[in-house]
């Protein structure tokens, strides 16, 4: 196991590795840099006439002129060595103060999301395997296309005006106006846990669809095995039985893809959060993209990616320790 | 009594032979087209697929107005459905009211009004705007309009500027499905160069080529998207942004199917028969093309189907927050993009008409998937 | 102790409606073994399902079918009215019938240990304790055989061989102390010395614990070896039953008797085996009359493809459904 474990870990380094290449050529495309927008935004209105020479010296003094592979390992030595991810020019202060704790607030819609979507895709789809053929079923599988047809951000724009409607209620964001800039205490972590819901429901919608369509697959494999037949005929209740036999196998699959869902969630959560007005990461690298602040947009990515890499090594950990076949291989 | 029956069993049994004989020695194509027949939902999604794509192609003819054209005395204006009854009697041929501006009392803005006394009747292939249909085919012919060449027909409204939103979603059905054609392709080429030379080849250069896929695969697709298209410089004309998004969609959609290929690739390369053509010295492309690859056409065709759902969905989505396509070009994500707020569903629901496309459009392309896959799958019939 | 009468299973199925198995009835003595061999899909294994009722949801008994046993208490059970649900079904299942299945692998659930699977079972129909529990199941491993029972005990399936796999899924089936066991072509997987000793394993627990059996099979070598009774099954019907030693000594039924010619034995062993020629054919295309007729090499045109033989009784023991021996009803026709 524990070889098991470093060998994955070995294998996320050098993804990561990779990744913050990418993710610094896709900082580096939009034209112009760093100190051209810089300056550009220092001065323009002003008056004050920028020289080539004022922005040549904005290089110099941040290193910009260097070559390219120079200036990749003095970002990604900045992160490693420093947690140092570089300067926010739109906000003239460094992308670590900026990012502060949009992380754990995007951790906070994560794991609420996931939550969501396990609770609800589950139990629906082994109930849809079960019931295979029925009415039910038919219309689990008609929700779970829509599911994956209707985009995030529609769904997210029809919950708020009904929410309107509803409830004259604007339940968008992530905290109460009082809340806002308040600082942290029980209660504005109380008003984050009642905002939570929504783009957690949001985002949720296609992963609870597509995993529906999992594990009703899989559910319907696993309930046609003979295993299931033999503990049935040892007696095992018939709610036992599902939940020991077929389902315990059945959501392997799901614990595969957790990775996978992940980056569904960061995928679609930038525009997401830009409908709802969620302050956090997703919204901020949206901002970022906009105003080409590319190393806010930088320091982001790689963030999101990482977490998603973290989250596929838990995935493969759990995983060997759900299916003792696996460790046996390993 | 008894040679009346053998025979007659004889010819039955004979028939039957004759049917599976025919079954069994049908192509693998006549077969996963009889298979896909018997798929009611998938076929009925292909038609509607088919009625987009007819639409899209034939963009100038079925959409009334250019996608740009102004009618500035109907802004914001709510569909006008044709109808054949009003308070004045009712006629065989269907007609609209006129519009009117007048002045609202309270915020003296002029709002349009219909003018329940006009009417103007709806006709087929009026005369209209000068269009070039296909490209180079030039009308002023139309699907359908009004009979009166200074009205209008709005039948799904206008937006605050008063264009069209029926012939602009007319416009924006040909780009967002030709965007979402020409990424398939792009990513399918990619795929089939990846995932081709990581199967064929295996061993360390599968293992690098694995390690990118990888990369590509853990970043989240649509900040990825929206980072290269972040760098599309500001003045960039329509065209070159419409073949940047394209490339841009379909330079990352190629992992899965490559990754497909390169499975199948890698669990065929030591069968006799591509040992065999390698022995006898033919080359790479040669192999996977003609031997290896034929094999499994139909998982491929499968996988290209139901990617096109993504790439339609990207699209949308970018565009929808100002990252993709731009305007002028209309595609369903730049007509989205004015519906972003919820006092447009209060106000001008109709502006949200061209999510109706990008969900039905989705639902046909994974439904077709759907009933493709069963129809390429040989064991579907167990089921 | 177990008695099945007119059992008939249907399938609903997207090709309309087949019957698997029509009009089957056979009764298994306390202590005996009851052999039932034919061709595979001839509906050995729907039948036994049946007497389980596990059989899926499209399956449908018709009304006369009738399943009757006799519980270890002495209560009579209708099986075939039982309540899916009911707890007597559930006590039934596993504490009153066991069943070993034709695939060990599959049978077990790779995800638990064959420890854990067995001691399930004794809990649930013992009502005893986890460490009591797993006791019988150490003792009930030794007993078919497994050395080093208390390591195997905790071992998952995949981790044994195919021949003590076999062992551990018999174990697992007696675990809970049936009365009757249901035996799926249990040695059709495994190779022929293996086959050997867990026939011989089988006969002798059946013996020590005063078990009845239902031993299902397609080879009649294995039925001389394990069975008292035996019952011959063809697309879905018995066409011949008796006590073994005469049927296999003296069979009536033409696809009896082709069964025992293609038993490969010493001085067949050269020569070509002897199957019944033609395919079985599918229960969907079940022929008219004799449902063997198409097969038999003596059927008699305009007698065997028009109607279906009844049953006749050819001795004490033994009954035969052909028209060759039924000659008074051939003559009426
Ligand atoms: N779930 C099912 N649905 C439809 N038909 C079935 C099903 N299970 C079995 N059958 C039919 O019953 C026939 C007999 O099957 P089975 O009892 O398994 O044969 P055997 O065990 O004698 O080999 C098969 O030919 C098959 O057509
Ligand atoms: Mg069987």
């Amino acid at each position: 196991m524990l070889r098991f474990v470093l060998e994955r870990l070995v294998g996320m380094a050098i993804t990561m590795l990779l990744v913050s290449m990418m993710v610094f050529v896709i900082m580096e495309l939009p034209p112009g840099d760093y100190a051209d927008r810089y300056a550009f935004r220092k001065y323009s209105g002003t008056g004050v006439s920028v020289t080539e020479a004022d922005v040549q010296a904005i290089r110099v003094e941040l290193g910009l002129d260097q070559p390219m592979v120079v200036r990749y390992f003095d970002w990604i030595g900045g992160i490693v060595l420093h947690g140092d991810f570089g300067q926010a020019f739109a906000f003239e202060t460094s992308v670590v103060n900026v990012i502060g704790d949009k992380v754990w607030l995007t951790l906070a819609i994560l794991f609420t999301t996931l939550i969501i979507t396990y609770v609800i895709s589950i139990p629906i789809g082994i109930y849809a395997a079960v019931k295979r053929g029925s009415a039910a079923d038919y219309g689990l599988t008609i929700f779970s296309y829509l599911g994956l047809a209707l985009p995030n951000f529609l769904l997210a724009l029809i919950l708020l005006y009904f929410a309107n409607r509803w409830f004259e209620a604007d339940i968008g964001g992530l905290f109460s106006s009082q809340y806002k800039d308040a600082p942290w205490s029980l209660a504005k972590l109380w008003d984050l846990v009642a905002h939570l819901w929504l783009p957690a429901v949001v985002l949720a919608w296609s992963a609870v669809a597509y995993q529906i369509q999992t594990m009703r697959a899989t559910m319907s494999d696993e309930l046609n095995r003979l295993s299931v037949t033999a503990a049935r005929a040892r007696g095992v209740p018939e709610g036992k039985l599902l939940w020991k036999y077929p389902a315990r196998l059945a959501i392997n699959p799901v614990v595969s893809t957790i990775g996978f869902d992940v980056n569904r969630i960061f995928s679609e959560l930038p525009i997401v959060a830009a409908v709802l007005g969620l302050t956090e990461l997703g919204e901020l690298l949206l901002r970022a993209y906009l105003d080409l602040d590319m190393y806010v947009a930088g320091a982001i990515l790689l963030l999101l990616t990482f977490i998603i890499v973290f989250m596929n090594f838990i995935s493969d950990i759990l995983l060997a320790w759900l299916d003792p076949r696996i460790k046996l291989g390993a | 009594m008894s040679d009346v029956t053998p025979d007659k069993l004889n010819t039955a049994d004979e028939r039957e032979r004759q049917k599976r004989l025919k079954y069994y020695s049908a192509s693998q194509w006549t077969l996963i087209w009889w298979r896909f027949r018997r798929h009611r939902t998938a076929m009925i999604a292909s038609a509607i697929l088919g009625l987009m794509a007819l639409m899209g192609v034939f963009a100038e003819f079925v959409a009334p107005y250019g996608p740009t054209t102004r009618d500035a005395r109907y802004l914001d204006g709510p569909p006008q459905i044709p109808m054949f009854c009003d308070q004045n009697g009712c006629s065989w041929q269907p007609f609209v009211h006129g519009v009117t501006t007048q002045r609202d009392p309270v915020t003296l803005r002029s709002v349009s009004v219909p003018d329940p006394e006009s009417r103007i009747y709806v006709v087929l292939f009026p005369a209209g705007e000068d269009v070039e249909l296909l490209g180079f085919i030039p009308t002023n012919r139309h699907l359908f309009g009004l009979d009166d060449p200074d009205a209008k027909l709005h039948i799904w409204g206008t937006d605050s500027l008063g264009r069209d939103v029926f012939s602009r979603t007319v416009y924006a059905t040909r780009t967002s499905l030709s965007i979402g054609v020409l990424g398939v392709l792009i990513s399918f080429v990619l795929a089939l160069m990846i995932g081709g030379v990581a199967g064929y080849a295996g061993g360390m250069t599968d293992n690098v080529i694995q390690r990118g896929t990888e990369v590509v695969r853990v970043v989240p697709i649509i900040p990825l998207y929206m980072g290269l298209s972040a760098a599309m410089p500001k003045e960039w004309s329509t065209t070159q942004v419409y073949f940047t998004m394209t490339l841009i969609l379909g330079l990352f959609g190629w992992p899965t199917l490559a990754r497909r290929i390169r499975s199948q690739l890698l669990s065929i390369r030591g069968e006799d028969y591509v040992v065999a053509a390698r022995l006898a010295g033919a080359r790479p492309s040669r192999i996977i093309g003609h031997h290896m690859l034929p094999s499994f056409t139909g998982f491929i065709i499968v996988d290209l189907v139901i990617s096109f759902p993504y790439m339609i969905l990207a699209e949308t989505a970018l565009s929808f927050v100002g990252l993709g396509l731009r305007p002028p070009t209309v595609s369903w994500g730049v007509l989205l993009q004015e519906a972003q707020s919820v006092r447009v569903i209060e106000q001008t629901p109709w502006l949200f008409i061209p999510a109706a496309f990008v969900v039905v459009a989705v639902l046909a392309f994974t439904v077709i998937g759907d009933g493709l896959r069963d129809a390429a799958d040989p064991y579907s019939e167990a089921r | 102790m177990l008695s099945v009468k007119n059992l008939s299973i249907s399938f609903d199925t997207d090709e309309g409606r087949i019957t698997p198995v029509r009009d089957v009835s056979f009764f298994v003595p306390q202590g005996k073994t009851l052999g039932i061999v034919g061709e595979s899909g001839s509906g050995k294994s729907v039948s036994t399902k049946a007497l389980m009722r596990l059989l899926p949801g499209n399956a449908k008994l018709s009304p006369e079918s009738e399943i009757l046993y006799r519980t270890k208490t002495g209560h009579e059970l209708a099986i075939h009215s039982l309540k899916p649900s009911s707890r007597e079904l559930g006590r039934l299942r596993g504490g009153e019938i066991g069943m070993i299945f034709q695939e060990p692998m599959a049978s077990f659930s790779p995800v638990y240990s064959v420890g854990n699977q067995m001691m399930e079972a004794i809990r649930l129909h013992r009502g005893v304790g986890k460490g009591e529990a797993r006791a019988i199941a150490l003792d009930m491993l030794n007993r078919v055989g497994i050395s080093n029972a208390a390591h195997r005990i905790d071992q998952y399936s995949h981790e044994m061989s195919g021949g003590m796999r076999q062992r551990a899924m018999i174990a697992l089936a007696l675990s809970a102390g049936p009365a009757l066991l249901i035996a799926d072509e249990p040695t059709t997987a495994l190779d022929v010395t293996i086959q050997a000793q867990v026939l011989e394993l089988m006969r002798e627990l059946q013996q020590d614990l005063g078990m009845s059996m239902i031993f299902i099979t397609h080879d009649l070598g294995v039925i001389a070896q394990i069975a008292d009774e035996v019952a011959v099954m063809y697309l879905g019907t018995i066409v011949e039953r008796g006590a073994t030693r005469d049927v296999l000594r003296a069979p009536k039924h033409p696809y009896t008797q082709g069964l025992l010619k293609a038993i490969p034995s010493i001085n067949t062993l050269q020569q070509r085996l002897n199957p019944v020629p033609g395919d079985i054919p599918s229960p969907s295309e079940r022929p008219s009359g004799c449902p063997f007729h198409t097969r038999c090499p003596d059927a008699i045109a305009g007698v065997c493809d028009r109607k279906p033989p009844r049953e006749i009784a050819v001795s004490q023991t033994s009954a035969v459904r052909c028209w060759l021996h039924d000659q008074d009803a051939r003559n009426a026709a």
